[in-house]
């Protein structure tokens, strides 16, 4: 502590309560650097250093991490939503119409929700054609590849169960038509419908059903195959690149 | 300093300004060879700073999005009041237009089941690595993709104007299999296949086989979801964008 060059930045990062939880001084050298990223939880799924194609933009344009930034605003916005949201028939309704007049902020909120949600089913897309064109599902990452197919699946999947939460006539009926697509499959249709339905028709079970998938159990299985996908990104030796083109230029693995 | 007789700044002098010399140049292996010094950069903060830049930029253009653009919310649900046209979300619009042309089964669960389960498949189909990270794969992969969508685009408005305005079914209608299946499965397994002989003729890589069919792919999801969203108006019928019933978009 007696070292530094006396500045406020240097009383700050050199005092006892900054290292408990920082550890490192501010990364301004390359120790430091690196012990950021293996220091922080939050951080730690970074490698310490990238190979510097991967940071180009042109490559990746960044798909990938902003799908996740748009996951995380959609919990934010989501469990915001969830404090003025009841999933039953008699007061859906009226507890959307609640938040885009009554509630401060209920309607941005409730906006930035609906666009986050939309704009991550085009982003993730566009994410998978990205790795497609590049070839980056090539050995070692064809198992990452298929996760990310899986991703794609889950994320209209819960785009699609909140689509029925407003109860209006557009999630009525958009519900209706995709639930009838499933009830005209031969054997297992009839059955499933129901068992998404929870009754004949869309009526209260539907909502309470939807609303569970889509506040937890679908968000948990996102959450799980995001930490496998991103897990799998630093097994599989980071973002592909060219320079693994000549390491082995044939047919065998 | 220790105790001992000889100082330990003999040994090891406590002076930190040192020299280094280059003494000899040694080939061999090591994880370093072939990587220059330029192939990585710390993760702080040249990455973060991206990552950080783009979940800024994603969190304004939404902030800015949601202020000016409200959520959509119509009237509360009524099962009495069917709306014509009932869409699903824009993302299925590709596959409630498939409905509209072949067996529910069909579109609604053998088309994306199979699509499904053959993008899953594309890393062991292409196991071959002499083009990773390579857009396209080559200049010969950019042609093919491009073509592959130019194709696919022509046939699929052609389909749809076809059975919209001369219709399938009023050729023939009985019995129900042969519109629902057998009609629809061998239109589009010819089509594909057609496709797949046409890409041949460049004496492509397997990945720029794999190219083509995914344009193919991606452009179909595309145009179905273009048809579906804005040419369709009241009974699904085609109609111009500004014709659409009011309510018809699905957002």
């Amino acid at each position: 502590m007696t070292t530094g060059n006396g500045s406020i930045a240097d009383f700050i990062t050199r005092n006892r309560i900054w290292r408990s939880i920082f550890r490192q001084g501010y990364p301004d050298n390359d120790e430091n650097r690196a012990k950021a990223i293996v220091n922080s939880w939050f951080l730690h799924i970074h490698p310490v250093k990238v190979k510097v194609h991967s940071l180009k933009l042109t490559y990746t344009w960044g798909l990938g991490i902003i799908s996740f930034v748009l996951f995380l605003i959609l919990i934010v916005t989501g469990a915001w939503l969830m404090f003025f949201y009841v999933p039953s028939v008699q007061s859906a309704y009226t507890d959307v119409q609640n938040l885009e007049t009554a509630v401060t902020f209920g309607a941005l909120m409730r906006s930035l929700h609906r666009w986050s949600a939309h704009l991550m089913v085009v982003v993730v897309f566009l994410h998978m054609c990205r790795v497609f064109f590049t070839g980056a599902y090539k050995h070692p990452r064809e198992f990452n590849w298929v996760i990310g197919v899986l991703l794609w699946v889950v994320t209209m999947v819960l785009s699609f169960t909140g689509y029925l939460l407003p109860w209006d006539q557009l999630s009525y009926w958009a519900v209706t038509v995709s639930t009838n697509i499933v009830g005209s499959f031969p054997l297992i249709g009839e059955p499933l419908r129901r068992l998404l339905l929870g009754a004949a028709e869309a009526g209260q079970p539907a909502l309470v059903r939807f609303y569970a998938l889509h506040i937890i159990v679908l968000p948990a299985i996102m959450v799980i195959l995001i930490g496998i996908h991103f897990w799998r990104i630093r097994k599989d030796g980071g973002l592909s690149s060219p320079a693994e083109a000549s390491e082995n230029g044939n047919d065998k693995q | 300093m220790t105790n001992n007789n000889v100082p330990v700044q003999e040994i090891f002098p406590r002076d930190p300004s040192r020299t280094y010399g280059l003494m000899e140049l040694v080939k061999g292996t090591s994880p370093m060879v072939d990587k220059g010094p330029e192939d990585t950069v710390m993760s702080w903060p040249n990455l973060l700073v991206l990552e950080l830049l783009a979940a800024l930029g994603t969190t304004v253009v939404l902030l800015l999005w949601s202020a000016f653009v409200k959520a959509p919310l119509r009237e509360l649900a009524n099962p009495n009041v069917t709306e014509n046209p009932a869409k699903a979300a824009w993302y299925f619009l590709s596959l409630q237009e498939l409905l509209l042309h072949m067996h529910p089964v069909l579109a609604g669960l053998v088309m994306p089941g199979l699509v499904i389960v053959l993008l899953m498949a594309i890393p062991y189909i292409d196991r071959s690595k002499k083009d990773v990270g390579k857009w396209f794969a080559s200049k010969k992969g950019r042609k093919i993709a491009f073509w592959s969508g130019v194709y696919t685009f022509a046939c699929l408005i052609g389909l749809v104007l076809f059975d919209e305005f001369i219709r399938v079914r009023s050729i023939v209608s009985q019995p129900e299999a042969v519109p629902g299946w057998i009609i629809p499965v061998f239109v589009n397994a010819g089509l594909i296949l057609l496709l797949y002989r046409a890409i041949r003729r460049w004496r492509p890589s397997r990945r720029e086989v794999l190219v083509g069919l995914f344009t193919a792919f991606t452009v179909t999801y595309f145009t179905l979801t273009i048809v579906g969203v804005f040419f369709r108006g009241l009974g699904m019928h085609l109609v111009w964008p500004w014709d659409l019933p009011p309510g018809a978009l699905p957002f």
